[in-house]
């Protein structure tokens, strides 16, 4: 029989880095599954919505804008040598580059190549800051991100 | 395994298969203006399609297929995007097609299967 110490040693032990999820002795979690989250962020007027997609190498990720378009894709991913993270828009997305900013930083705190979705209009700063914060704090509630962040250059 | 939120604008579903050794794992997810139709044994988005239907004046439909990341050497993954997309347009051909195919085995039994399986489970 679990005591209480033993139950919150487990869920401390299910705080822990990503790359250590496979370690956590919960049987009923698919390890090498795809696992979808879709969460919903309303303020001031704007309603901001968040698809994640965990991959067991990469994170899909859309972020919505007051509508269910895709908008414009970005892949970007820790380039060697140096691991400096580089971006690139795959769809759509020519001259605004909103998003990719989004991209990069989210490679540097997560440690994984990231594919984002997003439509966001271009030339608002702050929307996409709020975005980020928002789903930056989201990854590591769900673990995704990693201790020690790579470093920008 | 349909998605839990009912509230949320974008629908997803999720289909596991095992083909040829490999577990693969297949998510749809649909968009205002796409569908995105993510298939993968590797762990990775892999190579990334783009199908959609042209407008045109003539009678049969035409289709632009490409590949925007990864690789461009297999035909037969565009002959995939190409096939989905014609399903999907027959539907709602206003959607536009995004498809990754992240597989280690790119043969036509895996292909069909994968194909067989996402219209089995589409969500257009």
């Amino acid at each position: 029989m679990e005591t209480e110490y033993d139950q919150v040693l487990h869920s401390v032990a299910q705080v822990k880095i990503a790359d250590q999820i496979n370690d956590s002795g919960d049987v009923n979690r698919d390890e090498d599954g795809v696992k979808v989250s879709c969460f919903t962020e309303v303020f001031d007027d704007v309603t901001l919505q968040f698809q994640i997609i965990r991959l067991t190498k990469q994170i899909y990720v859309w972020i919505g804008y007051n509508s269910a378009k895709f908008g414009n894709l970005y892949a970007a991913a820790s380039t060697r040598p140096s691991n400096t993270v580089s971006v690139t828009s795959v769809l759509g997305g020519t001259s605004d580059n909103t998003g990719s900013g989004i991209a990069r930083r989210l490679v540097m705190k997560a440690g994984l190549n990231i594919i984002l979705a997003c439509n966001i209009p271009k030339n608002n700063p702050l929307l996409e800051a709020k975005a980020e914060k928002m789903l930056i704090r989201k990854l590591i509630d769900l673990g995704y991100t990693m201790p020690t962040p790579l470093r920008a250059t | 395994m349909e998605s839990l939120d009912a509230n949320f604008p974008v629908r997803h579903r999720k289909v596991s298969l095992e083909t040829k050794g490999n577990k693969t794992e297949i998510v749809i997810c649909s968009y205002e203006d796409h569908i995105l139709v993510i298939a993968t044994q590797i762990g990775a988005m892999g190579t990334i399609l783009h199908a959609r239907k042209e407008e045109g004046m003539s009678v049969e439909p035409t289709f632009s297929v490409s590949v925007i990341f990864g690789k461009r050497d297999e035909p037969m993954m565009i002959a995939t995007a190409r096939r989905l997309i014609d399903h999907i347009s027959s539907y709602v051909p206003s959607k536009t097609l995004v498809l990754s195919l992240g597989l280690k085995d790119h043969s036509s039994e895996t292909l069909k299967e994968i194909v067989a399986a996402v219209i089995e489970n589409r969500l257009w």
